[in-house]
């Protein structure tokens, strides 16, 4: 209603009248205020109040609206203790009736809006432009478009995640199957394949020493699994298992060697296989020989055997260096 | 390997510089005298080379240029307790600065972090630094194992 709209109105024509008390005499500035604002707690009739503060708001519209915030603070600082009973009153009612704008500019101007009579769109319209003209004010802060951000920080920011994702773009090309778009699925696969060409190394440095017996050992404890088969068990096991890694490698390298990790395998080419195996145990050779026939043979560029289990613990093999570097 | 329009450097030498040097670094080894005895155990001697190819592999990929390759030749002269001096290139402030300041997503940050501990010298770079010494060090692991690889297929029985 009214009242209710024209309280904050009207307590926005107080600060004016509060900010600068040496244009105003006391009195002048109590009876301004008094015939200016219907207090909620007094009840004026309602064709009296908007006349007059439409008055008086087209004669305050065009004065600074700052620091609204500070509403409550000013009565009683620059008011004299003689006062300080009406002040009190005022500052009481004062209060609550500021009590509104301390909301954003924005919805104190849609509490305005939805009101319907014409002298209530009158301060509306006054109101709303004091409001727009009082918003660099009251929100130092002015919210910048995307794209157009002014803030150092996020200048820093922006330039630091492009090039971030330029440095992602060209390790994409180096790691195979680096066609994942997703960053963080992206940087696992960069994470994995580092420690994959660790291994390699590893392996491969193992390997020139022809060291087989310790070789393997080595390589089961790093791999941690082992699996106590029977060794027919282990000949249909490493078939099944066989032909799924092939069917696997066909489509994709990555999932192929992942479905490995996951059962504790992998590929190796067949020189470090048969080192490994005559020289740890003449025995195994049967099993060894009997996987061999049985591999299913892979694609050229691999050069690589089935799985192979030496002793029934997991063996690491390393890839045909040409397949890796292959995207 | 190299490729002509990637704006970032990151590219090795080729493939016979790398085997050059790791054949330098492994001939240095078998002149030591604790390698060619046989008491001693295989692991021992696994952990040498394996040391050999990275120390070999820093040095064929630019030696003090790269900040991975630094870092390990770094902890390897540690271990000989040498004293290794490195010309210290000028510290960019801005890279600093902005390390501390932006703290980036969290789900690069998790992975960023798994990955400066794979990396050599990983732990004082920046995410964007840190990619561009992976993609450089990816190069020359790749090229290292074909070396190795190449080596071990030579010299392997028929």
């Amino acid at each position: 209603m009214n009242s209710s709209l024209l309280t904050p109105s009207s307590s926005s024509s107080s600060p004016h009248h509060l900010q600068s008390p040496a244009t105003f005499d006391h009195d002048d500035f109590l009876q301004n205020f008094f015939s200016s604002a219907p207090w909620p707690s007094s009840a004026l009739d309602d064709d009296a109040p908007p006349p007059t503060s439409d008055s008086s708001l087209a004669g305050f519209h065009h004065h600074d609206v700052d620091s609204r915030n500070q509403i409550t603070m000013i009565p009683l600082s620059h008011h004299n203790p003689n006062d300080a009973v009406d002040v009190n009153a005022l500052y009481s009612g004062f209060s609550a009736g500021s009590l509104p704008f301390h909301f954003p500019q924005g919805s104190g101007g849609g509490v305005m809006k939805q009101s319907h009579t014409q002298t209530q769109s009158q301060a509306t319209a006054s109101t709303t432009t004091g409001g727009t003209a009082a918003t660099p004010q009251t929100k130092p802060k002015v919210r910048a478009r995307r794209g157009q951000a002014t803030d150092p920080h996020s200048i820093a920011e922006r330039l630091r995640r492009e090039r971030i994702a330029e440095r992602m773009k060209s390790l994409q090309e180096l790691v195979p199957n680096g066609n994942k778009t997703d960053k963080a699925s992206m940087l696992d696969e960069i994470i994995d394949y580092v420690k994959f060409l660790q291994l390699q190394v590893k392996v491969l440095s193992m390997s020139r020493l022809g060291g087989a017996a310790s070789v393997s050992s080595q390589i089961s404890e790093d791999a941690g699994g082992s699996n106590e088969n029977t060794s027919g068990e282990n000949q249909t096991a490493a078939k099944m298992t066989e032909h799924q890694v092939a069917k696997l490698m066909e489509e994709d390298m990555g999932s192929a060697m992942q479905y490995l990790q996951g059962k504790g395998l992998c590929l190796m080419p067949i020189s470090l296989a048969t080192t490994i195996s005559t020289a740890t145990c003449p025995s195994r050779n049967p099993l060894i020989s009997a996987v061999k026939e049985a591999g299913v043979p892979l694609s050229p560029n691999a050069a690589t055997t089935p799985l192979v289990n030496v002793k029934g613990a997991s063996v690491v093999t390393v890839k045909d260096a040409s397949s890796v570097s292959k995207p | 390997m190299a490729s002509a329009y990637n704006p970032i450097y990151t590219d090795v030498p080729e493939k016979d510089v790398f085997a050059l040097h790791f054949l330098q670094t492994l001939s240095n080894l078998r002149t030591q005298n604790s390698f060619s005895s046989p008491d001693n155990k295989t692991s021992d001697r696994v952990k040498k080379i394996k040391k050999a190819a990275y120390v070999s592999m820093a040095r064929a990929a630019g030696g003090a240029n790269r900040l991975w390759s630094r870092s390990l030749l770094h902890q390897a002269a540690k271990r000989n307790n040498k004293n290794v001096r490195f010309l210290r290139r000028k510290r960019r402030v801005t890279w600093l600065m902005r390390r501390r300041s932006n703290r980036g997503d969290p789900i690069e940050d998790v992975a960023a972090e798994r990955l400066r501990n794979l990396v050599p010298g990983g732990g004082g770079m920046e995410t964007s630094k840190l990619m561009e010494e992976t993609a450089h060090y990816i190069k020359c692991l790749s090229m290292q194992v074909k070396v190795m690889q190449c080596l071990v297929d030579g010299l392997s029985p028929k």
